[in-house]
């Protein structure tokens, strides 16, 4: 009997050093909030490296983690409108609904790119927002993990200064290796390439790539004949480097090209875990550039 | 022109492959009235593949073929059971075989994410896409699988004649995609159906009449290219028989 208030007072501090409960959609923001949170936080990730965040299906565990969440990062922008809003609905968790203090879009710490003037379905998977693959430029971390360190702090401001001082460092090395992924891809800038779909264009933009010709304009729809005889027309007049796929991606379209027009076929990881090389941010990029600086030779 | 060609000819090979073996199975799976069997046996090569990726053995592609293709055959052995067993209620079965095998899968993708992808390209492959190595490695197989065709035809008994089925669906399948495997098993038996004379003949011209022109369409009216196959070789099933009736 002695022993109740002991565990009562463990089960306290076992609550407290977990104190955020936070429901991930991609890896990549996982990995962002391990880096803020550190061991503040029980971080969950709805999808893996090498599934299709367009398309998943909403689970009951994925409910149950929703109903126990503290605080939903998403890319937003909807990337996740497939499935995100059935699950919070379901979850009937009224703190991570969009909108709330609990529910978190990076897409809107970043400048978007591809965004459509005007709206019409027809053109395949277009979204209103602009196009949400945001991960594939290193430099819209810092505006996202400066934006989400500033939402840990107000959800749980006992740790404010733990969050302050992870997001210091983060900044810190993030912008060292910045500079270092810029210099190494230097050789990059200008390079014409080949995308499999509208996945890059945040990537095309950082480092300067000339994305020349799209294998699938309409992801999840097969191509017409039309439409790949032009691609092979204007590869004849504007001849590319590479051809990029995400590595959740079948490879079949890419290797087509690759054999036709005597190109290399990239697949870059797209994600922390899409290859063995990217366990984490950092790898993520490390891994990115040096795939695309092998393509180029 | 010359550029479409290169786009346009090996997927209208892929497509004279896939009829070789296609039209006379697909007239012996019409008249057993199994048709459904082409879906049951498709899902459960995708099964093995799941089990594969489970394995971790999915970097080895002439593995992952193997072992979609001794699924395949152990479906086929499946079929020719409840061929065997329960003749009356035979399409049920089949039916009930094809969910039983789908809802598997999707239980176990639930433990393995990436599988999930994978099983889709295998079960949607694409037409345009093929390549020449995919090409060859078809080609011997349909010839191997024809030759035990000619040889054995009503000696090969149930089990024989779906392992036959089984193996020419596993590799069509990845060629060109589910709906073009079953279109052009059922559509030019479907449409010779009363043709007592020359029905061979008058398969092929629909089969071949209806890739043709279902890829030309791609081209010319931009559409994907497996659907509009589909529908060029329904239309041409229904045409062209009753163009020549009238001679």
């Amino acid at each position: 009997m002695k022993k109740i208030p002991y565990i009562i007072s463990l089960l306290l501090l076992s609550s407290a050093a977990h104190a955020l409960n936070i429901f991930a959609c991609e890896p990549e923001w996982a990995a962002l909030a391990q880096q803020l949170a550190g061991s503040k936080a029980d971080i969950y990730t709805a999808t893996a490296a090498l599934q299709d965040p367009h398309r998943i299906e909403a689970r009951p565990s994925l409910i149950a983690k929703a109903r126990r969440a503290d605080l939903v990062v998403c890319t937003g922008a909807e990337l996740e409108m497939a499935w995100l809003p059935v699950v919070l609905r379901e979850s009937g968790n009224s703190k991570v609904q969009p909108g709330g203090d609990g529910y978190f879009e990076a897409a809107s710490a970043v400048r978007m790119l591809e965004v459509p003037t005007r709206l019409d379905r027809g053109d395949g998977d277009v979204h209103a927002q602009g196009n949400p693959h945001i991960q594939t430029d290193a430099r819209n971390f810092l505006p996202v993990a400066a934006a989400l360190a500033q939402r840990l702090m107000q959800l749980d401001p006992a740790n404010k200064a733990a969050y302050q001082q992870n997001l210091a460092a983060f900044e810190q090395q993030w912008r060292a290796a910045l500079a270092r992924w810029e210099k190494q891809a230097a050789s990059l800038k200008g390079v014409a390439v080949v995308v499999q779909h509208r996945g890059f264009p945040y990537l095309s933009n950082w480092l300067g790539l000339k994305e020349v010709a799209t294998l699938e304009p309409k992801p999840g729809l097969e191509p017409s004949a039309g439409w790949l005889s032009q691609v092979q027309d204007t590869l004849r007049q504007h001849p590319a480097k590479m051809v990029l796929r995400a590595a959740y991606q079948d490879g079949r379209p890419s290797e087509w090209i690759s054999q036709r027009a005597h190109i290399a076929a990239v697949e870059l990881p797209y994600t922390v875990g899409g290859s063995d090389g990217a366990r984490d941010l950092f790898g993520l990029f490390d891994d990115t550039i040096a795939r695309l600086l092998k393509g180029v030779q | 022109m010359n550029i479409e060609l290169s786009i346009l000819l090996p997927a209208f090979l892929a497509g004279l492959l896939v009829l070789a073996t296609h039209i006379p199975f697909g007239m012996r799976v019409l008249q057993r009235g199994v048709i459904f069997a082409d879906l049951a046996v498709a899902q459960i090569a995708g099964l093995g593949v799941i089990f594969a990726e489970l394995l971790g053995l999915l970097e080895q592609p002439v593995l992952v073929q193997l072992i979609a293709a001794a699924s395949a055959l152990a479906g086929a052995a499946l079929l020719a059971w409840i061929e065997r067993r329960a003749p009356e209620v035979k399409e049920a079965y089949i039916g009930l075989t094809f969910v039983l095998a789908a809802c598997l899968g999707v239980l176990l993708m639930s433990r393995d994410v990436h599988a999930g992808e994978h099983l889709k390209d295998l079960l949607v492959g694409q037409i345009l896409w093929v390549n020449q190595s995919q090409l060859i490695a078809t080609a011997l197989l349909t010839a191997a699988l024809l030759v035990v065709w000619n040889l054995f035809r009503e000696r090969l008994g149930y089990f024989g004649f779906y392992a036959l089925f089984a193996l020419a669906i596993t590799a069509s399948v990845q060629l060109v995609g589910i709906y073009l495997v079953f279109a052009s098993l059922i559509v030019p038996a479907l449409a010779t159906w009363r043709q007592t004379k020359q029905r061979y003949f008058f398969a092929f011209a629909v089969g071949i009449t209806g890739y043709a022109l279902g890829l030309l369409a791609s081209v010319w009216f931009d559409l994907p290219a497996g659907a509009s196959i589909v529908w060029a070789m329904m239309l041409s099933g229904l045409f062209l028989p009753a163009l020549t009736s009238r001679h």
